[in-house]
């Protein structure tokens, strides 16, 4: 493994309930990312994936273990900061309705004060990434996109600031079998020559084993397997089976 | 003696109260736009405020504007006679809108949206001015209507207390007994509600297409 | 429309036509209708009047106050919807008669009862004795400090001071512009238009020096006012009188013999104090006018 980008050591994350009791949602995740690696993070509805997501970028604050970003511990770094090192597309894409594609995916390279032409070239050179004429699409708005294409841009967004790290929740769901794939082969090549540290959450065993270089699966918000793909195929665990079967 | 010429008489004293009753108005509403928005931020952030504080504003607006004014005349620095008390009254009556619209917009703001600016690392500030308040402005904007339509016609009562503007036809005439002179004050205020409500409808239908 | 149906409409029709016509026979008879305009003042009178009638007389009394202006109760009294009410002698001659106001009270009177008479057929009697006429107030402690009593006196310091006025004060033909003129008052800035209620707090709060009340508010001695005497007798005449609809009187000759016991009891300071009562303390107006009729109008 080349050079660590992302180590998770025994994180776990209780939520408080109102009566005082506290649920474990996430428990004793121990798991690291290199670079030009991708972590498929399979699991049901529920099992803490996207909770696991938001421990790693602390906008939710882990109750046991640690995670360091590029050899930084994130809870010694300020949320905001971390967070623009941190490419991330949520689950249900979340584009600024208000602004163009082109605003949308400017926008941390804005905050952080690029100069105009940069940004700009910057701009362009994503959307072509993400499969998107930038002629066509930087001036279109959110709604006058197709829910692919809106999918597109929220990866261009991550992307935006160049982090080393990019955390993906489902960032395919809701998409028709077709385009779906299309897209996963996209992103494969597009992974392959952009030497990131990626973890990259699905419920779809098929797109986990197309995309990760890795593959852990979460039940019950425990990691209960972490392997190769093809080491995934073999497992004898019945949550793999029963993953392994829908195949 | 028939309004068109009460007016040609009266021409100059009607600008000047026409003029006196959108500076109420103006002055008033912008008041209560730089303390309603603030709070019905704040609100948004301190979800246990929200009920002390609208129900405060809406105890505010049920209060009969001449006993108001009884309650604002003896203050030492809003209070007493003339346009000064008339704009305490008025931003007062103007507060409930544009709080309860502002804390509406905000919290309306999808939560995709919001979780996403805050994932890829906007900060509070950053996240309130560029995408919380813009997609709210048209909700906002609503209730800054409802507060000026409501405000030209409450500033008729601002004549109650020496403070001039088109309530002092009203007030005039009903005093004598002359409907000319009510409806030289009532008349244009109507239309001045009627045409901030239809102006400020164009601009929120303009800024709602986003 | 079947002919059932026909012959039940019929016979509705005919029961609510006689049902119509059986009402003034019910209205009328021993019951006397007492109304109000719509100010505290005119309904502690009318509830003054009703009981007074009650106490007198076998006659029930129905109560309609605070009916609305002048206007309204005019208009209500004429057409018999009500049978009384008290009314000014100041207002019926310049707003109901429509006479350019006159400072004499006596030929103010004997105009009103006269044309009262003649063209409405509605008899004024004999007045409560208060005149309830605008009234020039300023704080007692200033009215002390520099020695005032009439408006005249009034006139000295007027340079110095601030006004506030109602709207019906500055506007009316016998409001401020005659009075100005009258003992050439003169104040440091144009009066203050406002609200006739605002002015009493804006003089209480030292906003203003000098307002126009009316000389029976009850507000008047609550806020520890002075009134100014109108030595040049500038203000027209408005005392309050009973006025009844003569067929009533003649009918009941005795509510005019009961009324007449009313007649000159009451001063503007009595008026005052009876609408404190009312107005600032709250009291309930039946309780105010027995306590009155008690005391000042016994049972012999
Ligand atoms: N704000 C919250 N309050 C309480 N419980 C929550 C909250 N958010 C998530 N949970 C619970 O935490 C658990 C893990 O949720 P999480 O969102 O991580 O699941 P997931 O694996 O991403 O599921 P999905 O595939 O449906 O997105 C679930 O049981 C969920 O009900
Ligand atoms: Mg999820």
């Amino acid at each position: 493994m080349s050079e660590t980008v992302l180590e998770v050591r025994g994180l776990g994350f209780a939520r408080r309930g109102s009566d005082g009791s506290s649920q474990s949602v996430v428990a004793d995740l121990t798991f690291a990312l290199g670079r030009a690696e991708t972590l498929a993070l399979l699991g049901r509805s529920g099992s803490g994936k996207t909770t696991t997501l938001k421990l790693i970028n602390r906008l939710l604050e882990p109750t046991a273990g640690s995670v360091h970003v590029a050899g930084q511990e994130v809870t010694t770094a300020r949320g905001v900061q971390l967070r623009r090192r941190i490419g991330y597309v949520i689950q249900e894409v979340g584009l600024f309705p208000h602004f163009t594609v082109e605003q949308n995916v400017a926008l941390i390279p804005r905050l952080e004060r690029w100069p105009p032409a940069r940004i700009a070239a910057r701009v362009r050179t994503l959307l072509g990434m993400v499969g998107l004429e930038p002629d066509t699409f930087a001036g279109r708005y959110p709604d006058q996109l197709s829910g692919g294409q809106r999918q597109r841009v929220g990866v261009a967004r991550a992307l935006a600031a160049d982090p080393p790290l990019l955390l993906l929740d489902e960032p395919f769901g809701a998409l028709d079998p077709v385009t779906r794939v299309e897209l996963q082969r996209e992103f494969q090549s597009l992974a392959q020559h952009l030497d990131k540290a990626m973890v990259f959450v699905t419920h779809d065993v098929r797109e986990a084993l197309a995309i990760g270089t890795r593959v852990g699966l979460m039940q019950d918000g425990r990691l209960v397997f972490l392997g190769s793909p093809g080491e995934f195929r073999s497992c004898p665990h019945p949550e793999c089976r029963a993953f392994l079967e829908a195949l | 003696m028939s309004l068109i010429e009460f007016y040609a008489r009266n021409g100059r004293e009607a600008l000047g109260l026409l003029g006196q009753h959108l500076v109420l108005v103006g002055i008033s509403t912008a008041v209560a736009l730089a303390i309603g928005v603030p709070l019905g931020i704040a609100l948004t952030r301190r979800p246990a405020w929200r009920r002390p504080v609208l129900g405060t504003a809406n105890v505010f607006q049920t209060i009969p504007s001449l006993a108001l004014f009884g309650f604002l005349i003896p203050l030492p620095l809003l209070g007493g006679i003339g346009a000064r008390t008339a704009i305490a009254a008025l931003v007062v009556y103007a507060l409930l809108p544009i709080i309860r619209n502002t804390y509406t917009g905000v919290i309306g703001v999808d939560a995709a949206v919001v979780e996403a600016g805050r994932g890829m690392g906007m900060t509070d500030g950053e996240l309130l001015r560029l995408v919380e308040l813009p997609l709210a402005v048209p909700v906002i904007l609503a209730g800054v209507r409802i507060a000026v339509v409501v405000g030209v016609g409450t500033a008729t009562i601002a004549a109650a207390i020496g403070a001039g503007g088109l309530g002092v036809y009203i007030f005039r005439g009903v005093a004598t007994v002359n409907d000319t002179l009510i409806l030289a004050g009532a008349l244009p205020a109507a239309v001045l509600a009627l045409a901030a409500d239809a102006g400020l409808g164009a601009l929120e239908r303009r800024l709602s297409r986003r | 429309m079947s002919p059932t149906a026909t012959r039940r409409w019929c016979r509705a029709t005919r029961v609510a036509v006689l049902l119509v016509s059986l009402v003034p026979a019910c209205r009328r008879g021993d019951r006397i209708v007492v109304g109000a305009k719509n100010f505290t003042e005119s309904d502690l009178l009318a509830e003054l009047v009703a009981q007074q009638i009650e106490r007198r007389t076998a006659l029930t009394v129905e109560r309609r106050l605070h009916l609305g202006g002048t206007f309204v109760c005019h208009q209500a009294i004429v057409a018999g919807e009500i049978d009384a009410y008290v009314e000014y002698t100041g207002t019926a001659f310049t707003a109901v008669l429509q006479h350019v106001p006159v400072q004499d009270p006596d030929s103010v009177w004997r105009a009103v009862a006269a044309e009262y008479l003649e063209r409405f057929g509605l008899v004024w009697l004999p007045p409560f004795g208060f005149n309830n006429t605008f009234a020039i107030a300023v704080r007692r402690a200033d009215a002390e400090r520099e020695g005032l009593r009439t408006i005249a006196d009034l006139a000295r310091v007027a340079p110095r001071w601030r006004a506030g006025f109602g709207y019906e004060f500055l506007e009316r033909a016998d409001g401020f512009p005659g009075l100005a003129r009258t003992y050439g008052l003169r104040f440091a800035a144009p009066p203050t238009a406002m609200e006739l209620g605002l002015t009493y707090r804006a003089l209480a709060d030292g906003r203003v020096d000098v307002i126009a009340g009316n000389s029976t508010d009850g507000l008047i001695p609550a806020l520890d006012l002075v009134v100014l005497e109108d030595d040049r007798r500038y203000f027209p005449p408005y005392h309050a009188a009973p006025v009844v609809r003569r067929a009533v009187l003649l009918r009941h000759p005795e509510v005019e013999r009961a009324l007449a016991e009313l007649a000159g009891r009451l001063s503007d300071a009595e008026m005052r104090r009876l609408n404190a009562r009312a107005d600032v303390e709250r009291q309930d107006l039946a309780v105010i006018a027995r306590d009155w009729l008690a005391e000042h109008v016994p049972t012999p």
